[in-house]
């Protein structure tokens, strides 16, 4: 069965959105603004402050009550589209769009085009402006030789990534290959720009060969952005390349992180059926959860500079 | 500040009989321009910022620093430069060029109240693209260039809120005697101010209105040889020349204060403000409130405002000096005496910190309003009759329970309900922390909201961080949909509160623990689950705040629970987090950033502890509290020094941090 998670717009979605850490590379935007939106359909939520009630938690609702099965898939939570209130040139809808480690990159062709669907749905909307594509295992500081990042050990460890190893990055190939689909999208105007993520400049100087469509930016996570080396900033700009901030980890959803969110244990959703949780007369789902990618959504609307919607979905593959 | 026409100004006891009419005729300006204006949508954001300088005159071989009253022949020559015109500059009042799109548009001057004074705009409106906030700092130091470019090699125009000695002996060049016939004042000449009629008038009717001099009276800064009790040696007893020269013989001048009589020692200060415009009314509501409870915690971070009349004070900001200056309540108006004539007793001066919300937002609690608000309620049914909602309707009609100062007779003749003079006249001279500005007739342009709490900086690079800082908080606010909101009393009590000295150290503030809407509770869009949650039941308002630190309200509060008040800084880096910014512009913001972040953690000092540290250690001071002239020459080169280094030479380090 295919698990379509979702976090609905997370902007006015309070303290989920929040990085209470500067420089802190995290996935827990997402893990956070599911886990709220989770929370906020079940309708008797947990109470938020479980330091106070651990002794009882309370029952969760079952999970059909507030996901909805359409054919083979499972909406998490049930989730119908919000669309933007202005007209389309009002906005500047950028998607990232994260393949995940472990997935067969053959299956991209298919994986992009549902995520720009999903998108393009929940935004009311037929094209979108930046397309910025993320592969495993690429991290920026690592590649870059003339990089003179601090060691990125240095960053408050996230216990996801060390659990779920991001595997080595993919030859340039593999990567142009998923790059000609998003040529085509291009093509097809239903995206205008391309862009990637945490390329360096020998990567990038070598993609730059393979590709038909140039990328248009290249997003560098930077914990402090005064430190991107020199050479980057020159060839990128030589190549009109623009060099853009983000904050995400690469490996946005580790498996682990996806049993949590959705497991029976204290802090999941009980849509997943623990390993000891026999009693349950299959009220839940079982089998094992693989994560297939992860989209982020931002409408900006332009001329305000106010991001009226952000969000992500997140879709896996529940094996049983 | 604008120009009116000009005309023949009324004096006080015959601007008075008039004071119902241009109340009224402004109400009908009012109603008019709600009703073209209410349905405005879609405007952009532009926003400006205003930073005003003093103009000081050094002369070298006496070491001595004065305030130049050359402010008409330096806007003169700045109305005449071709070159500054071809590029769009020069000053609106007089002459400027033409404003072409997309081109570089040179910045424009423009006079202010005191003839010492000048304050300077970008040419044109900025945007929200980052590449624009970027421009905002290499604009003011072109503004400040293009400034000292027009004024004698002796004069330079620096940004500290007010000049250290203003009001003492032989403070300003040319010489003129105090005492005039407008200010009365017997420490500054009536040609302190503008000669434009508006300004004299506007002196002489508040000091009219008002029945004796403005009174300002700032705590003086105990140290340890200042006499105590501290009675001001510079206050005369013996004058005769005019019936105000008694006010000091009837107690004017307090104990342990430092006594000023003149609205030049208020309106003399300079500020930076920022004028933002909303896509819609309703837009503009939002920034209005919002922004409203942030203006105590931005004064006190910009705190720069520590000397008076050549003394230290003991209190940092300039805020409540302004207040006095312009204070034009009667005795029946303050309370000192029994109402017989007035209409009202009026707590607040006409310049004092916002006393009304005015969004229709369900998120504003009944009990965050002044249930003692003073409101004209024939006005405010006039507008409610004319169509307005009740919220502003109040707000509108409580900034109508002022008299118009400033009445010119020609304006009486006909009511023009194409313009916004009469309103203006009411609007303009209502000089709270935030002003809602609605749409001036006949222009493109949308409702506005000006924020006016914060001190001017020395450098232009904290005058641009402050500046881009308040233009992010408001994108962080629009775009999470952030509630500050708290009951408008705790707002005053905070303004009070930013004064103390070392106020950013020392001191605690109201603030919202929580700037979050409940989850989902206001998308709309999203599908409730089939039996939803129940509205979370409003908890008591008391609940909903407590006393932060400025470090707390900016840096966010860390503790072992999660759930505390996340911090302006971090609100605004969530917020560029969202948004697509090059890695070199962010760059540049996070300088910005971390000046904010480090003036309120204690790392870096405000300009007022600064300044007061640069009088306490130097060779000439006495320990007596008196920053005499010697000092202030030291004082103001420094100032001019940092202005051109930022801190590179490790002057000012202090406040500046080490900068490249």
């Amino acid at each position: 069965m295919k698990l379509i998670l979702s976090t609905s717009n997370i902007m006015s979605g309070g303290p989920s959105v929040i990085r209470r850490h500067f420089f802190e590379k995290s996935n827990t935007e997402l893990t956070s603004s599911l886990r709220a939106n989770f929370t906020a359909h079940q309708s008797s939520p947990p109470t938020p402050t479980t330091t106070t009630s651990s002794t009882s938690p309370r029952p969760k609702p079952p999970f059909k009550s507030w996901t909805k099965q359409q054919d083979n898939t499972l909406w998490i939570p049930t989730h119908s589209p919000s669309p933007l209130s202005e007209p389309r040139e009002s906005y500047d809808i950028t998607v990232k769009l994260f393949y995940l480690p472990n997935v067969p990159a053959d299956t991209r062709c298919l994986q992009t085009r549902e995520a720009i669907n999903l998108v393009l749905k929940e935004l009311g909307t037929s094209s979108i402006d930046l397309l910025i594509v993320s592969f495993p295992g690429i991290s920026f500081d690592a590649d870059d030789e003339e990089s003179d990042l601090e060691d990125p050990s240095s960053a408050p460890p996230s216990d996801t990534d060390a659990a779920d190893a991001d595997g080595a990055p993919e030859d340039i190939e593999t990567i142009a290959t998923t790059w000609h689909t998003l040529e085509k999208l291009h093509e097809e105007g239903l995206v205008s720009k391309l862009g990637i993520a945490e390329f360096g400049c020998s990567r990038l100087e070598r993609f730059l060969g393979e590709v038909k469509v140039k990328p248009s930016v290249n997003q560098i996570n930077v914990r402090d952005c005064c430190v991107v080396p020199k050479p980057l900033i020159l060839y990128a700009k030589h190549h009109k390349i623009e060099l853009l901030t983000h904050n995400d980890c690469t490996n946005v959803l580790p498996r682990g992180t996806l049993r949590d969110i959705l497991g029976s244990g204290e802090k999941g959703a009980g849509v997943l059926a623990g390993e000891e949780d026999d009693d349950d007369d299959g009220e839940k789902l079982k089998g094992e959860v693989m994560p297939q990618w992860v989209v982020k959504y931002t409408a900006v609307v332009k001329d305000r500079g106010v991001v009226e919607s952000k969000g992500y979905f997140a879709v896996a593959e529940l094996k049983g | 500040m604008g120009l009116l026409a000009l005309g023949t100004p009324l004096e006080w006891p015959e601007a008075k009989k008039v004071a119902s009419k241009v109340r009224s005729w402004g109400i009908e300006q009012l109603l008019a321009i709600w009703g073209n204006a209410k349905g405005k949508e879609r405007a952009a954001l532009l926003w400006g910022d205003e930073i005003e300088y003093l103009v000081v005159c050094y002369d070298e071989q006496n070491r001595k620093v004065r305030l130049s009253l050359r402010q008409a022949d330096i806007l003169a020559a700045l109305a005449s430069d071709e070159k500054l015109l071809q590029e769009g500059g020069g000053v609106p009042d007089v002459q400027r060029g033409p404003v072409k799109e997309a081109e570089i548009t040179a910045p424009v001057f423009h006079p202010e109240f005191g003839r010492f004074m000048l304050e300077a705009t970008p040419g044109k409106p900025w945007g929200i693209g980052f590449k624009d906030l970027l421009d905002v700092e290499p604009n003011m130091k072109w503004r400040r260039t293009i400034a000292k470019d027009h004024m004698d090699k002796s004069e330079y125009p620096i940004t500290l809120t007010t000049f250290p000695r203003l009001g003492s002996p032989d403070c300003i060049v040319p010489s003129y005697p105090a005492s005039g016939p407008k200010l009365r004042s017997q420490y500054v000449p009536d040609e302190i101010a503008n000669p434009h009629i508006r300004f004299p008038t506007l002196a002489a009717n508040i000091r009219w209105r008002r029945g004796r001099k403005v009174e300002i009276n700032v705590p003086v800064f105990k140290d340890e040889k200042t006499q105590w009790p501290f009675k001001d040696p510079t206050v005369n007893r013996d004058l005769h020349q005019w019936p105000e020269d008694d006010d000091v013989r009837n107690g004017a001048a307090k104990d342990n204060h430092i006594y000023m009589d003149a609205m030049a020692f208020g309106m003399g200060s300079c500020c930076l403000q920022i004028t933002f415009q909303a896509k819609n009314i309703q837009e503009g509501r939002t920034m209005y409130d919002q922004l409203s409870p942030l203006g105590p915690i931005l004064l006190a971070l910009t705190a720069a405002t520590p000397i008076y009349k050549g003394f230290l004070a003991d209190t940092d900001v300039r805020w409540n000096q302004i207040s006095r200056a312009v204070d034009d309540r009667t005795p029946e108006e303050l309370g000192e005496k029994p109402l017989q004539n007035g209409r009202w007793r009026l707590p607040k001066s006409r310049y004092a910190s916002n006393s009304t919300y005015i969004s229709q937002d369900p998120r504003l609690r009944p009990e965050y309003l002044d249930p003692d608000l003073v409101v004209d309620q024939d006005i405010k049914q006039r507008l409610v009759q004319g169509g307005m909602d009740d919220l502003l309707a109040t707000h509108f009609a409580h900034l109508f329970i002022r008299d118009p100062i400033v009445v010119f007779a020609e304006d009486l003749e006909t009511l023009d309900l194409s313009k916004a003079d009469h309103f203006e006249n009411l609007q303009s001279t209502n000089w709270q922390h935030m002003r809602f500005k609605p749409p001036p007739p006949n222009s493109d342009m949308g409702w506005r909201v000006e924020f006016r709490p914060m001190e001017i900086q020395i450098t232009d690079f904290e005058n641009a961080a402050f500046s881009i800082f308040i233009v992010l908080i408001t994108r962080a606010i629009l775009s999470f949909n952030l509630n500050f909101y708290l009951p408008i009393q705790r707002v005053t009590e905070n303004m009070e509160t930013a004064h103390k000295r070392d106020a950013l150290g020392t001191e605690k503030f109201w603030f919202r623990k929580n700037p979050f809407s409940s989850h989902g509770s206001s998308t709309g869009t999203s599908t409730p689950a089939e039996g939803s949650r129940p509205p979370t039941p409003f908890g008591p308002v008391e609940d909903e705040y407590e006393q932060m630190t400025i470090n707390e309200v900016i840096n966010g509060q860390h503790s072992a629970d999660g759930d505390r008040f996340p911090g302006l800084i971090p609100l605004v880096e969530s917020y560029l987090d969202s948004m697509n910014v090059d890695v070199e512009t962010r760059c540049d913001l996070a300088r910005y950033l971390d000046l904010i972040r480090k003036r309120a953690d204690g790392t870096y000092w405000t300009a007022a502890k600064w300044i007061r540290h640069f009088v306490q250690t130097h060779p000439k001071y006495e320990k007596d509290s008196v920053v005499n002239d010697e000092i202030t020459f030291d004082l103001v080169k420094a100032a001019e020094q940092i202005t051109r280094e930022e801190g590179r030479d490790g002057l000012g380090k202090e406040m500046l941090g080490k900068r490249r």
